[in-house]
């Protein structure tokens, strides 16, 4: 792979006022797909195979994949301003996205999310350029066994997510990996704890408990509240462009954070099989664990809605690799995509680096160039959505409820899904009320599948020897190392404040 | 993950003309016909439907043919609410097959006869074929029938139709394979490149692409020809073998099935199997399947309604097999094969 072959493929998409239209079409429909709760990256490919069945093989492609990589981009904004993912891994920017949005800083957490967005899409392309010669033995260095200590490693960071009280954590976590055991067990097709009810067989709806946790206790609660989302105090006080320009900044304030959560969305999504929810979550742990002062996060510090946002735009770059080189999806909505361009005529497997590289490098580039359009594109929009968390609670509510009830509706098509929404939100209102951290619930509820799946996998294969694998001992130091570090580091703020413990 | 579902319109999509069938009746006419999914959006049943609803769509000459995806439990949800929907011919859906082997091993949560649906007809069967790695020490059929090690396959959950399919064929040729369950779509593919596992029974248009890239091997089909390589009834020796591997075969000759509910009036059947019919040889509707590279072998009618019931006709033995792979204590249970081989099932070790 050359220099010029890098280049050239740029110029095919700058270069062509056709692609740069598909591109400005593409995105805000990507967009716009994210930030319905329910909808996604999937169907909106799925929806839009007729439309590109009869355009020239590398034109569709690009729509596609721009289309696909600003999903989450559209997905943080309900998320920041009511609570609302628009997609599964938009439910982490919730977690300090939401209270900012109470704090009067919807403005600025939008930008971030906008400029995480853009800077993860565009590192992750970048990453993936750099990875092209590494990218087989890398992808082939994770089997079952790395999984498994990789979901424990995200476990651990339930420790760190769990606000004032590490027991109340643990109970929340442990609560979440239970309600990760309701389907059909994997092992043996028997039923558990699913109460011969066909909507559980397949596990607790992911979007449906994010919702049902997150969304409903927060309209709850400003109903009794009354006023609005952004509380009175706030008003005025970070209003508008300004808000948004600030957040925007924050991104790269925080450098360090923004590099590193790229890096590991871009690493996750190139390894198929965690998927794009552990992704988030892992990013948002390690922000908090990074971070010199653990304790505002929950509470609106703006490193936790940049983690998540760069992490699910940059998975989105790496689980585009292995799917044009393996013809092995990194995600479902990968799944689809690679449907999708066999239809066009692009076979993806290793014969595309060897004849087909230029337009895997296209494909990359429309990737990186759609991400920063989307922020182009809504720059102007955001502190709109800014306003609307000014709007009356009695106005709100109503209309974030219908959001809620559909998001969960859609996604599995299921009524039943509806009594467990209303059930788990009365719970998340409770939790919130008593203040129960709820980010446990969500961790274990994702990861705990994970967990089991390869843990059955990596021990029918090999035996109590799967801990010895050369990928599992590094990922086994690496949870050595982060204990360590929290140990110390709560034992150090012990001693210093012998009565925050 | 499990996000991204739909009632859409595909009709404003795709500028359809030509001729419309004749013969049909005027029921249609202004009416919404709901084709449901069993599965997500994407994947080949959705991919199916998707190509063939816009022809229905144009034939039956309704308003709108309306995809709706309704996953879960593999595909025992979809199908179950097709199976309730209202029998006014208004409804039509597509599911796996392989639920037959759920009737057979007397599921409760399917909650209706097979035989009782309104089969319309099949677009494609789904020619199921074994596989083997490249990085694998057996690289042969021959090799696989002499392992004197277990050798391991990956199949979906325990249960499903791939685990299902893979157990029979095990238990008809007599291989020495182990099972490790729990590899969904395209896991096992890349388990196979990782080197954790070596073989695989799948449909072979699923790992058209992963064969052609050099990274595995066909060295069996069922249900079909494959050009080169031999077909597992060359190697079932007896006739219990031979009875378990038509099994296999007719679900794979089902393959990509459509139906309406029981009670649809049989103007209604005769109205959606003809639109079916027309749909399915309309060259059009041929060249979209040709770039979709998804094949066209379409059956109608009363043929579809024989293969199931057939399938339906196993004998006790081979209905005691299925029971052992679905039944929930499945994991347990280690089956012996006929020369002392034992099919292990991975569990079976804790």
């Amino acid at each position: 792979m050359d220099m010029s072959g890098i280049f050239a493929a740029l110029l095919a998409v700058i270069g062509s006022p056709y692609h740069l239209l598909l591109l400005l079409i593409a995105v805000p429909t990507g967009m716009f797909f994210g930030a319905v709760p329910g909808l996604g990256g999937k169907l909106g490919i799925v929806l839009a195979i007729p439309f590109v069945f009869g355009m020239d093989p590398l034109a569709g492609a690009i729509f596609l994949v721009a289309m696909h990589a600003v999903v989450h981009t559209g997905g943080s904004i309900p998320s920041i301003v009511f609570g609302v993912p628009g997609t599964g891994p938009d439910a982490a920017t919730i977690v300090d996205g939401l209270p900012m949005t109470r704090n009067g800083e919807a403005g600025r957490a939008i930008g971030a999310a906008l400029g995480a967005s853009a800077v993860g899409g565009v590192i992750g392309g970048l990453f993936l350029l750099a990875i092209l010669p590494l990218l087989r033995p890398v992808v082939l260095a994770f089997g079952p066994s790395e999984f498994l200590l990789l979901a424990l490693f995200g476990i651990l960071f339930i420790a760190l997510l769990s606000g004032d009280s590490l027991i109340k954590g643990l109970i929340i976590g442990l609560f979440g990996l239970m309600m990760a055991c309701v389907n059909l067990d994997p092992q043996t097709g028997s039923q558990r704890y699913t109460f011969d009810q066909l909507f559980l067989w397949d596990g607790i709806d992911i979007i449906t408990a994010v919702l049902g946790i997150f969304a409903i206790p927060e309209m709850i609660a400003l109903g009794v509240a009354g006023g609005s989302i952004a509380g009175r105090r706030a008003q005025g006080s970070n209003y508008g462009l300004s808000g948004v320009i600030r957040g925007l900044g924050d991104v790269f304030r925080h450098w360090g954070l923004t590099l590193r959560t790229s890096l590991i969305g871009a690493f996750i999504g190139m390894v198929p099989g965690l998927g794009g929810d552990a992704a988030s979550w892992i990013c948002y742990g390690h922000a908090v664990q990074s971070s010199k002062t653990p304790e505002r996060f929950g509470k609106g510090a703006v490193e936790g809605v940049i983690a998540p946002e760069t992490a699910n735009n940059s998975k989105e770059g790496g689980s585009l690799l292995p799917t044009l080189f393996f013809g092995v999806p990194g995600s479902s909505g990968m799944a689809i995509l690679l449907g999708a361009f066999v239809m066009l005529g692009i076979t993806p497997g290793p014969e595309l680096a060897l004849e087909g590289m230029d337009v895997v490098l296209t494909l990359i580039w429309a990737l990186m160039i759609a991400n920063v359009l989307a922020v182009a594109l809504f720059f102007a929009l955001a502190p709109a959505f800014g306003y609307l968390s000014y709007v009356r609670g009695s106005l709100l509510i109503p209309f974030v409820f219908t959001l809620t009830y559909l998001g969960s509706y859609l996604s599995q098509r299921a009524w039943e899904n509806l009594v467990l929404l209303t059930a788990l939100g009365g719970l998340g209102y409770l939790m919130k009320k008593y203040d129960w951290p709820r980010p446990p619930f969500v961790i274990g509820l994702i990861l705990g599948p994970i967990m089991e799946d390869s843990f059955h996998k990596a021990w029918a294969l090999w035996g109590p020897a799967f801990l010895l694998r050369p990928g599992a001992l590094s990922m086994l130091a690496l949870i050595a190392v982060s204990l360590g570090v929290y140990i110390r580091q709560t034992r150090r703020s012990s001693t210093e404040f012998p009565h925050a413990a | 993950m499990r996000s991204g579902i739909n009632v859409l319109v595909l009709g404003a999509a795709l500028a359809l003309g030509g001729p419309q069938s004749a013969g049909l009746s005027s029921f249609y006419e202004g009416k919404n016909v709901s084709y449901i999914v069993a599965t997500n959006a994407g994947g080949g049943y959705d991919a199916y439907a998707r190509l063939i609803g816009p022809y229905m769509e144009k034939h039956l000459r309704a308003d709108h043919v309306i995809i709706r995806n309704v996953p879960g439990a593999g595909h025992l949800v979809g199908a179950n609410t097709l199976a309730r929907s209202k029998p006014d011919g208004l409804t039509i859906g597509t599911f796996n097959a392989g639920l037959i082997y759920g009737q057979l091993a007397g599921n409760r949560s399917l909650r209706f006869d097979l035989r009782d649906l309104s089969w319309i007809g099949k677009a494609a069967g789904e020619v199921r074929a074994v596989i083997v790695s490249a990085r694998c020490h057996v690289t042969t059929l021959d090799d696989l029938l002499a392992a004197s090690e277990p050798v391991n396959f990956a199949s979906a959950g325990i249960g499903s139709a791939s685990y299902v399919d893979t157990l029979l064929l095990a238990e008809a040729l007599n291989l020495n394979i182990r099972i490790i369950p729990g590899y969904a779509g395209s896991a096992a593919e890349m388990a196979m490149l990782r080197g954790e596992i070596c073989g695989l029974v799948a449909s072979a248009s699923s790992v058209e692409n992963f064969v052609g890239a050099g990274n595995a091997s066909y060295v069996l089909t069922v249900g079909g020809r494959i050009e080169g390589v031999p077909s597992a009834f060359d190697y079932a020796t007896d006739e219990r073998a031979r009875q378990i591997v038509r099994l296999v075969s007719m679900m794979a000759e089902l393959g990509r099935v459509s139906a309406a509910p029981a009670g649809t009036p049989a103007a209604r059947l005769a109205d959606l199997r003809e639109a079916y019919r027309s749909s399915l040889e309309d060259p059009a509707l041929r060249a979209d399947a040709a770039r979709a590279r998804r094949p066209i072998d379409p059956a109608f009618g009363e043929e579809v309604r024989d293969l199931v019931v057939a399938a339906l006709d196993q004998s006790p033995e081979t209905i005691e097999i299925i029971k052992r792979a679905v039944a929930s204590d499945a994991g347990r249970a280690s089956l012996s094969g006929r020369n002392g081989h034992e099919v292990e099932l991975a569990s079976a070790t804790f």
